[in-house]
């Protein structure tokens, strides 16, 4: 059984991370920080983090500042309880996430780095990351009259003329489908889509990007900037029919927006 | 004093199981405590015991689910209990042995059928506490009047509200045992209190229709339509999740409520808000509105029979509106998102309120409560002297002998029903 104390931690607006826990034995323990390779690879990129005594009752804490940023991808925690014991995976204790619920209304400079601790599906603690030169924040989705107009907003680059919202066929590199953007408030702008334009005989499924100036490379519009590390189950949109398909806005599990067509019959 | 709970499942979720864990490992500080769960399906419970608290179980579904003793119905354990689909004659066995064996002084089931068996097995020694999570009013007749010749049984009962205990001192006449209202205690937060900016509004519970989700979601659309800026978000998970969603489309509300999932412990979703909601038809107690309000949160709630009346102060530290009226709901919450300041006030008042459902007050009373208990038993009487005399004891035969007609025809009606399948 894991017997590694459940760990409290705390974010700032700017991505700052304090934990605080009680480790049974506090020989010089540390918080160790591993990137999650992919399948069958080594694990390369880890972060190790002092814990240093906190208050008078055991708690010790440990501070991830905002730069170094982390790599992209999923961070699992561990503690390492001195020089001759194996690391434990961490529990979550509570987390204060509050500085992060709204984050879609800040502006973010380049890079743009984000960091949720959330809880795994097997119960520890881990951290999503985000690390992005440019990044487009998704807000409202209206879906109306087989139009879908989705507001969002860039954040760590500046938007040109001739920019465009740009939905790529996923498992393609050049089947493209381009729609024009204009401004909205909030320093905001938004695009529609024709989801007929979307549909063909079978089933597909469209990346959303955002092409901020008439020759700039794609950047993804996603929804990364407040404190759901997973909101596939939990920002559901509804169904379009259209051409004989269904066709729906969804969150990937990497919580960048895509459009989900499915042919019906 | 040794003490042990005695719990159907501490390995699920609900309100008996946290209000449990946060008593037990209140009283853990000063006391002897073991939580002993009848079932048990998995490895950990989704909360964390006290480490003071010790926690067994007696039936392992993991391994024992074709136990031939569990394929056959429980005897002791009353039929007419809500869960009495779940146990079985190896339950039966299994916490008669537990009882029989008991190293406590103090037993205290958690819901009316562990209760009965308190009631009909503990050793003549040990002292038994009934808790009742449920209501009486709300329990069918059959059981009711099960409940009737066993509790007088127990040197305790108590409720989870003034309401029900009331209705139990009138309805059942139980002499000797002493029927008082122990509220549930939550836990001091860990966390720093909501200071009210927050633009989310916050419910949770399971997601089954007598919470009436349906009807803060429909609420909340006047919020959405002044404040696009406002989120609702609602914790947790059940049978009517695909009926919410469903419904969340059809008013169009998909960017601004949201069904998040379960969150246990709640403390730290509590503080994203500022505003905490609940729309029940029925509320035992209302866990969820002493949480939120420790936490910082004003509490909107319906007026429902029986705890939110005694949680929230209606104006001060919250708003209790009429069962069923999302209009009148709405108002209530819009009312508290225009104002910041009304909001901040009264997350405030609900902090300084709420106190008293911190584990310090409601554990002395329990103290108090057991404490007596144990020098009533060793002196040879129960929890209290009688009292109400005649005109008391008329009254609650007629409720004993209404319970038993009224028993007796869904019995029948059962029957019949059956027949002509």
């Amino acid at each position: 059984m894991n017997t590694a104390p459940r760990t409290h931690c705390s974010v700032d607006a700017d991505g700052r991370i304090t934990f605080r826990l009680r480790p049974p034995t506090a020989t010089h323990p540390r918080l160790l920080l591993v990137l999650r390779p992919k399948k069958g690879r080594p694990e390369e990129t880890t972060r190790t983090l002092d814990l240093e005594p906190h208050g008078d009752e055991g708690e010790f804490r440990a501070v991830l500042e905002a730069l170094p940023r982390l790599a992209e991808g999923r961070w699992d925690t561990y503690l390492l309880p001195g020089p001759d014991a194996g690391r434990e995976r961490l529990r979550p204790g509570p987390r204060d996430l509050r500085a992060l619920v709204d984050g879609g209304s800040r502006e973010w400079p380049s890079p743009v780095a984000v960091r949720v601790p959330y809880t795994t599906k097997d119960g520890f603690l881990a951290i999503r990351t985000w690390l992005r030169t440019a990044h487009t924040e998704a807000g409202p989705v209206e879906i109306a009259d087989g139009t879908m107009t989705v507001r969002a907003r860039l954040h760590g680059a500046e938007l040109s003329e001739g920019a465009q919202a740009v939905l790529r066929l996923r498992g393609t590199k050049d089947t493209l489908h381009g729609v024009p953007v204009r401004p909205a408030g909030d320093g905001g702008f938004a695009f529609t889509v024709a989801c007929e334009d979307l549909v063909a005989s079978d089933s597909r499924i469209w990346d959303v990007f955002l092409r901020p100036a008439a020759d700039a490379p794609l950047t993804r519009v996603g929804r990364l900037l407040d404190d759901v590390a997973d909101r596939k189950a939990v920002f559901v949109y509804p169904r379009v029919t259209a051409g004989g398909s269904a066709v729906r806005p969804y969150y990937t599990v990497d919580n960048d927006l895509a459009v989900e067509v499915t042919a019906l019959g | 004093m040794k003490i042990s709970f005695l719990i159907h499942n501490a390995y699920g979720i609900g309100g008996t199981i946290t209000t449990t864990f946060n008593l037990a490992a209140a009283l853990a500080e000063r006391h002897e405590v073991e939580i002993v769960s009848v079932l048990r399906h998995r490895e950990h419970p989704n909360l964390t015991p006290h480490p003071g608290v010790r926690l067994r179980a007696l039936v392992d579904l993991r391994r024992e689910k074709d136990h031939p003793l569990h394929g056959r119905p429980a005897k002791v354990f009353p039929t007419a209990e809500y869960r009495h689909h779940q146990y079985s004659e190896l339950t039966d066995q299994r916490i008669a042995e537990c009882l029989a064996d008991i190293d406590a002084d103090v037993v205290i089931g958690t819901r009316p059928g562990l209760n009965v068996h308190l009631a009909l097995q503990a050793p003549e020694h040990v002292v038994r506490v009934g808790q009742e999570h449920l209501t009486l009013d709300n329990h069918p007749p059959a059981l009711r009047a099960a409940l009737r010749r066993a509790y007088r049984r127990l040197d305790v009962l108590t409720t989870v509200t003034e309401a029900d205990a009331g209705s139990y001192r009138r309805k059942m006449r139980l002499p000797g045992v002493r029927v008082e209202a122990l509220p549930n205690s939550v836990p001091d937060p860990t966390l720093p209190t909501a200071d009210g900016t927050a633009k989310v509004v916050v419910a949770a519970g399971r997601l089954v229709p007598v919470k009436r989700f349906d009807l803060i979601i429909e609420a909340f659309a006047r919020v959405a339509a002044e404040h696009p800026d406002w989120q609702l978000r609602i914790y947790g998970k059940g049978e009517e999740q695909d009926r919410l969603r469903a419904l969340i489309e059809s008013l169009g509300l998909w960017n601004n409520v949201f069904l998040m999932g379960a969150a246990i412990p709640m403390e730290a979703e509590w503080v994203k808000g500022s505003i905490g909601v609940a729309a029940s038809n029925f509320e035992p107690f209302g866990m969820t509105l002493v949480e939120a309000m420790r936490c910082g949160l004003p509490f909107v709630s319906t007026d429902c029979p029986y705890g939110p009346g005694e949680i929230i102060k209606d104006g001060e530290d919250g708003r209790l509106v009429p069962v069923g009226d999302s209009a009148a709901f709405a108002t209530a919450l819009l009312d508290l998102v225009r104002d910041d300041e009304r909001r901040r006030r009264m997350g405030e008042a609900a902090v300084a309120n709420a106190h008293r459902f911190a584990p310090g007050p409601v554990v002395a009373h329990a103290e108090r409560l057991f404490q007596d208990a144990i020098e009533a038993r060793s002196g040879g009487r129960h929890g209290t002297p009688e009292h109400g005399g005649i005109q008391h004891t008329l009254v609650s035969r007629g409720h004993a002998a209404r319970d038993l007609a009224r028993a007796a025809a869904s019995n029948a009606l059962r029957t019949v029903r059956k027949g002509r399948r």
